[in-house]
């Protein structure tokens, strides 16, 4: 089992390395004067000269490289052209707000989705069943920022029900302390606070889970169904265990271990996800930094950002893969731990 | 055999069909799985249904805890006098477990991969009210009865860590935890090598002995029915064509089927060149007979 | 004996996978409807720009804003140009971007994978490593990434969503080609002197093209979608460009007061990627030996 880990943990080692220097090659492809775009359009020559001499571009490649990995490790990621300030810092200030609102958008859509899925498996073929299914099929196709626009509109503006932008209104936020609304609300705030929080979270994390729980949905369905044609069903069933607990005990339990690795990877996807609805809603998240990087031409920023969301991505797949392997019988048997 | 005790099982008449919208095939009307059987088993009597792979006799087991939802039953299964078919769910899910308990062919499929052994064999128990520290306590000592070595620590194993011929000791003790009257075993032994596979069988027979529990044995092997049951039942596309007491089967077999079967079984003491009759020249064998 | 999973027979052509496909015995209503949907779409993008009522980039100030009317079927932009018009013309921008991205991300990763596959061990790893790390991003931050890096324009899209598109199809296809190449019938071939690159071509390759051409089919829907996002965000081809994305983003500020600005375009691409979808869901269904018989 220890064994296990450790290549895990090599594999997210190596896959973030990977992403390091993918986005180092990213950066020395751009085309034109580098170190003109590091420091920005309203730079003098002679900045310009300085942050070629800072970024080392005069130097062999290779030395390069190694500077790069040197300062990412360590947390410099360079300095905004637009605002020139640590692009770390400013990723750090705005990462919360999008991690807050992805996890209130798995939260939705696994509670969403895990029924959905189960009723329709438990269905297979019949009336609920067709009807989930072409529902889910519908909207997995909706586009993510079309349907944050639609829904600010609607619920937003027509029926006034949520408020449409920012993530608190004027003078309701709580006390920034971790960045996260609602934590700071539980913890520092007041009920007014963690209500305000939450509303305003409330359209962009249902935008955000559209395509997902489609995907989620039919994953746990599919795996529903594959795990109550099984042999060990029919072999509860004949010791008397009523209808309830063979689906849930046994079904649920078995069906539910590849859909793990699912949802974590649908909070990369949706990190990567927020992007599109940020904007819509005016919220600060490391998406709409992204994007406001994109417009300014701030390109050092957006690779500072791709990097960010990179790591995130790697780690989370890794801690889903460990926490399978705890929970798994089945995946510890093929790793050839004993439990 | 010549018991007074009332049959514990008694079928009448059974006739199982799939009704036409469950066919694939294309065709009309309800398909006639198994037609017209009739048997009884008597307390701690050992019944063996033998017959090939289509004949139905799995078909025939299962009806009597109604595990084939699509299966339209007509006839009459009665259970220590009471009528099974068409009775409500509840009532056949009280005998599951508890009265009636099933193994079957498969042992490394049969148990569920994510729950542990000891939660599988204690629950006929715990879904009846017992409390999980006792259920546990009983599903050890049940183990333990049957041979698995070490049961009282293994019980937080998953069946992943057994070999076959323990998983199916496994799955008995969860079937006979309960102290069922009648263990329904539908080819317990047909995915397990050979030695396993007479542990297995004398496993079945010693508890049955022990604890007086019927055994309706499902298999396509006759070979094995000889040192097993007390009445054999060769079925045949659907239908009974010989029951009879074990010994008068093996002497005197009626049936041309029958005698194909028992002919086309290797023997130790044939010549090892000879050729096998199949059961089907058996049976043609027979035809020319009668034409004759 | 030795089972093969899949046949041996080479289906490596085009219409033998069409017409398979095609001609599949049961055939539920919604994927007719589907199919005849991604027809007309594909046609659309072809012939749309041309079926235009009006000129899709004419300004005019003074019927800007208006709902839709007979005029206007679909009402006008902020700068007076008619809704439907720019619909059309973006089908193209939109629809044929995406297969052309697809179909370019689908060459390139088979292609790799071919080479992955005939490479000694050493170098076939290492080309799966590199496929590894892109796939250790999510695929739109690693587009916008591409993005920001070579200044926003139709192009830069395009490269940025086959750079995010070929590992996929790379991974999949190498391992089945992997699976064919060390397989029974394969190794006797090799044992009387046939070569790997032959084989390949000859066996390996059809083989996988099967799950290749399913996984592209499904790519489609998710590409437009993404595409459009990424219009969307501006790193697109500038203004006035008639893709849908763009067309959404710019109603964006006017939802309240013209909501058929970014409504239109946004129906269009979901009902675009429904279509697509579904058509790559029933590929998908036909093609799985598995599911066959469930259909």
């Amino acid at each position: 089992m220890t064994s296990f880990v450790l290549r895990r943990l090599g594999h997210a080692v190596f896959a973030l390395w990977g992403v390091m220097t993918l986005v180092f090659l990213m950066s020395r492809m751009i085309p034109g004067d580098i170190a003109a775009v590091a420091a920005g359009r309203l730079a003098t020559p002679e900045q310009v000269e300085q942050m070629r001499v800072t970024m080392g571009l005069d130097r062999p490649i290779v030395v390069q490289y190694f500077d790069y990995l040197a300062k990412a490790l360590t947390g410099d990621l360079g300095s905004s052209a637009y605002t020139h300030r640590s692009i770390l810092v400013e990723i750090g200030e705005v990462l919360p707000s999008t991690i807050q609102l992805v996890l209130l958008g798995m939260f939705i859509t696994i509670v969403v989705a895990v029924p959905l899925g189960i009723v329709a498996a438990l269905n297979e073929g019949r009336a609920r069943d067709v009807a989930i299914r072409v529902l889910l099929v519908l909207e997995g196709g909706i586009p993510i920022f079309w349907l944050a626009i639609m829904l600010r509109w609607i619920f937003g503006s027509i029926f006034g029900w949520f408020p449409i932008t920012g993530e608190n209104s004027l003078g309701a936020a709580p006390p920034d302390v971790t960045g996260f609304t609602i934590l700071d609300s539980l913890l520092f705030g007041n009920a007014a606070n963690l209500a305000d929080s939450v509303s305003h979270l409330i359209l962009p994390a249902v935008a955000l889970t559209a395509p997902y729980i489609s995907t989620l949905a039919r994953n746990v369905r599919s795996n529903m169904l594959t795990a109550m044609k099984s042999d060990y069903i029919t072999f509860a069933v004949s010791k008397g265990v009523p209808p309830r607990r063979v689906v849930m005990r046994h079904g649920l339990r078995s069906a539910l271990g590849s859909t793990l690795t699912i949802i974590g990877m649908q909070f990369g996807w949706m990190v990567s996800g927020a992007v599109l609805v940020e904007t819509v809603f005016g919220l600060q998240g490391i998406g709409s930094l992204m994007h406001k990087s994109i417009v300014n031409h701030d390109t050092f920023a957006v690779l500072g950002s791709v990097l960010v969301i990179g790591f995130v991505f790697v780690f989370t797949s890794m801690v889903v893969d460990l926490a399978q392997m705890l929970l798994d019988p089945r995946v510890r048997a093929a790793q050839g731990g004993k439990s | 055999m010549s018991d007074v005790k009332p049959p514990l099982l008694d079928v009448e008449h059974l006739s199982i069909a799939l009704p036409a919208s469950r066919r694939v095939d294309g065709q009309g009307g309800d398909l006639t799985l198994v037609d017209d059987v009739s048997f009884s088993i008597r307390p701690g009597e050992r019944v063996a249904l033998v017959g090939e792979s289509g004949s139905g006799k799995s078909l025939t087991a299962r009806a009597i805890m109604r595990l084939d939802g699509e299966v339209r039953l007509t006839g009459s299964i009665r259970w220590d006098g009471g009528e099974l078919v068409g009775a409500p769910e509840p009532v056949l899910r009280s005998l599951r477990g508890d009265d009636i308990s099933m193994i079957f062919q498969d042992p490394m499929t049969a148990l569920n991969p994510v729950l542990t052994i000891g939660e599988q064999v204690a629950e006929p128990l715990t879904v009846r009210g017992m409390s999980k520290t006792e259920a546990l306590a009983r599903a050890g000592e049940m183990l333990d009865r049957l041979r698995v070595p070490r049961a009282k620590e293994r019980l937080r194993a998953y069946p992943g860590e057994f070999s076959g011929g323990m998983r199916q000791r496994v799955v008995m003790a969860a079937a006979l935890i309960g102290q069922p009257r009648l263990l329904i075993a539908d080819e317990p032994t047909t995915a397990l090598d050979v030695r396993v596979q007479e542990q297995v069988l004398d496993l079945i027979v010693e508890q049955s002995s022990e604890l007086g529990l019927a055994v309706l044995f499902i298999t396509h092997d006759l070979s094995i029915v000889a040192g097993l049951a007390h009445q054999v039942i060769v079925m045949y596309r659907g239908r009974f064509i010989e029951r009879q007491d074990v010994d008068a089967l093996f002497a005197a077999p009626q049936h041309p089927y029958t005698r194909g079967l028992l002919g086309s079984i290797p023997r130790l003491d044939a010549d090892p060149s000879a050729r096998l009759s199949t059961v089907d020249e058996y049976m043609a064998r027979s035809r020319e007979a009668a034409d004759a | 004996m030795i089972l093969e999973k899949e046949p041996l027979l080479p289906r490596n052509s085009i219409s033998g996978f069409v017409s398979r496909t095609l001609f599949s015995r049961s055939w539920p209503v919604i994927d007719s409807i589907a199919f005849a949907l991604v027809g007309l779409l594909l046609v659309l993008s072809i012939v749309g720009p041309w079926l235009a009522p009006h000129d899709p980039y004419a300004v005019d100030p003074l019927i800007a804003l208006e709902p839709p009317s007979a005029a206007n079927w679909l009402g006008t932009d902020d700068t007076g140009r008619d809704v439907l018009s720019r619909l059309l013309a973006g089908a193209p921008l939109t629809i044929l971007a995406a297969v052309s991205v697809v179909v370019g991300a689908t060459v390139i990763g088979v292609l790799i994978a071919s080479i992955a596959a005939l490479s000694p061990r050493w170098l076939d790893d290492a080309i799966m490593r590199v496929t590894e790390i892109f796939l250790s991003l999510p695929s739109l931050v690693l587009a916008l990434g591409v993005t920001a890096v070579l200044r926003p324009s139709l192009s830069s899209i395009i490269i940025a969503m086959v750079a995010a598109l070929w590992p996929p199809t790379a991974r999949v296809t190498r391992n089945i080609l992997r699976e064919t190449m060390t397989s029974a019938y394969v190794e006797s071939a090799r044992v009387i002197g046939v070569s790997r690159l032959r084989l390949m071509l000859r066996h390996a390759l059809p083989n996988s093209l099967d799950a290749v051409y399913v996984l592209a089919s499904m790519e489609i829907s998710g590409s437009i979608v993404m595409m459009s996002g990424l219009a969307f965000l501006g790193v697109g081809a500038p203004p006035p460009s008639a893709d849908w994305g763009s067309m959404i983003a710019s109603g964006q500020e006017f939802i309240t007061t013209a909501w058929w600005i970014s409504l239109f375009p946004g129906l269009a691409i979901t009902i675009a990627a429904l279509a697509f979808g579904l058509v790559g869901d029933a590929i998908r269904r036909i093609n799985d030996p598995a599911s066959r018989r469930t259909r």
